[in-house]
């Protein structure tokens, strides 16, 4: 064989190679980063909301059953948090304030969910509620699931990644997850784009509830 | 012990789970110290496989050129966020690393860089100055966390890294330019 042609074959291979890497590592050219091809698994999945207790701000206590027939738009914080939790829950109001009244609380529910059971008691997340006005304890609730074992499975389900970090903080990714009336995860939204969700939102809820803008 | 020895020692050194472990721990370290390491380990082991198979070096990578290529895209791919998290969560990734850099980098670097041209190296050397410029800039501005195993303060030391390690390149750059001119 020619070194030229060699040479050539040889260019064209690592160039293969290389494609096939990128591709293959990037899921086709789609997730350069782990949180993207994380939201991209789960819309693909679309796992169920597992079986869990919520504690709210009331020291009511409920499953999923409670919101049976509503869509939830749920988001996962702690109370102690002074960062991106704030900014979270901040684009969820505007998203409230965004939707139709009629939607909300009758086909929508709202619903945050601390994943740092032992700071964030009913008291505290009593306190936090009033930070956003359009959290009432009752259309939009805050929440917070007691038991370890139903909260890592609702974590892991949903691929919430949390690390506490040695300030006693901790660092997650943050999105709207949109869960139907029978309690599978549809929509896993960019928190940071807060008109595309709501209008996402009522596209959904509003096709299948008949209600519109 | 030969020189493939003590690269291969080094590998194995670095594969050490609890080893392995504290490298990764520490976001910067794992790709500016874990990785190039690695890289390093390869560029030893090298001399291994150019004694045991002349020819196929000889054969496939007589300018040099799919061998820089090789180091290049490989090395490039592990600079990706997502590799980087992966390697943490997924165990398959995390073998890929070891094998690839050492292997896939490492090898064919020795073998390529004594082999192209002065022009080719500098190409070469004046991609990744640009390439780390430009991740040190993605990793400081973005607005998100990029890794969801790290800290986001941990990726702002990783970028500054970067951006240290670019300017670092750009004096050697400056330096060259400089000295060669004298010599000429």
């Amino acid at each position: 064989m020619q070194a030229k042609k060699r040479h050539t074959i040889a260019v064209i291979v690592v160039l293969l190679f290389g494609f096939a890497l990128f591709y293959i590592g990037t899921d086709g050219f789609t997730a350069y980063t782990a949180e993207t091809a994380r939201v991209n698994k789960l819309m693909a999945e679309k796992p169920q909301f597992p079986n869990v207790t919520f504690e709210d701000s009331n020291k009511r206590q409920y499953s999923m059953d409670e919101f049976a027939g509503k869509y939830v738009l749920a988001t996962f914080i702690y109370t102690s948090c002074t960062t991106v939790c704030i900014d979270l829950e901040m684009n969820m109001s505007e998203v409230y304030d965004l939707l139709p009244k009629q939607m909300i609380g009758k086909d929508i529910q709202f619903l945050s969910i601390s994943f740092d059971p032992e700071k964030d008691d009913p008291e505290t997340l009593d306190t936090y509620k009033t930070m956003f006005p359009n959290a009432d304890g009752d259309q939009w609730r805050m929440t917070r699931i007691q038991d370890p074992n139903e909260l890592k499975q609702l974590l892991d389900e949903f691929g919430v990644i949390v690390i506490p970090d040695e300030y006693g903080n901790y660092a997650h990714n943050s999105a709207f997850y949109l869960i139907d009336p029978e309690g599978t995860l549809i929509e896993v939204m960019d928190y940071t784009k807060i008109e595309e969700a709501a209008q996402k939102i009522v596209q959904i809820v509003g096709d299948e509830k008949g209600d519109s803008l | 012990m030969t020189q493939a020895g003590y690269g291969l020692a080094l590998l194995l050194f670095l594969a050490i789970p609890p080893i392995a472990h504290l490298f990764e721990s520490i976001m910067i370290i794992h790709m500016h110290m874990q990785m190039p390491l690695l890289v390093i380990s390869g560029f030893f082991i090298a001399t291994f496989f150019q004694k045991r198979y002349p020819g196929f070096f000889e054969k496939w990578n007589e300018d040099g050129i799919p061998g820089i290529l090789l180091f290049s895209i490989v090395f490039s791919y592990w600079m990706i966020p997502r590799t980087m998290d992966e390697a943490l969560t997924v165990p398959a990734v995390e073998v890929f690393k070891f094998i690839s850099l050492p292997f896939l980098c490492g090898v064919p670097l020795r073998d390529s860089w004594f082999k192209i041209s002065l022009f080719v190296k500098k190409i070469v050397f004046a991609t990744f100055t640009l390439l780390f410029f430009a991740l040190g800039v993605l990793y400081i501005k973005a607005p998100v966390q990029l890794c969801n195993n790290y800290l986001l303060i941990d990726q702002l030391t990783l970028g500054w890294g970067f951006l240290t390690m670019a300017i670092c390149f750009m004096i050697f750059i400056v330096y060259y330019v400089f000295t060669e001119k004298e010599a000429t």
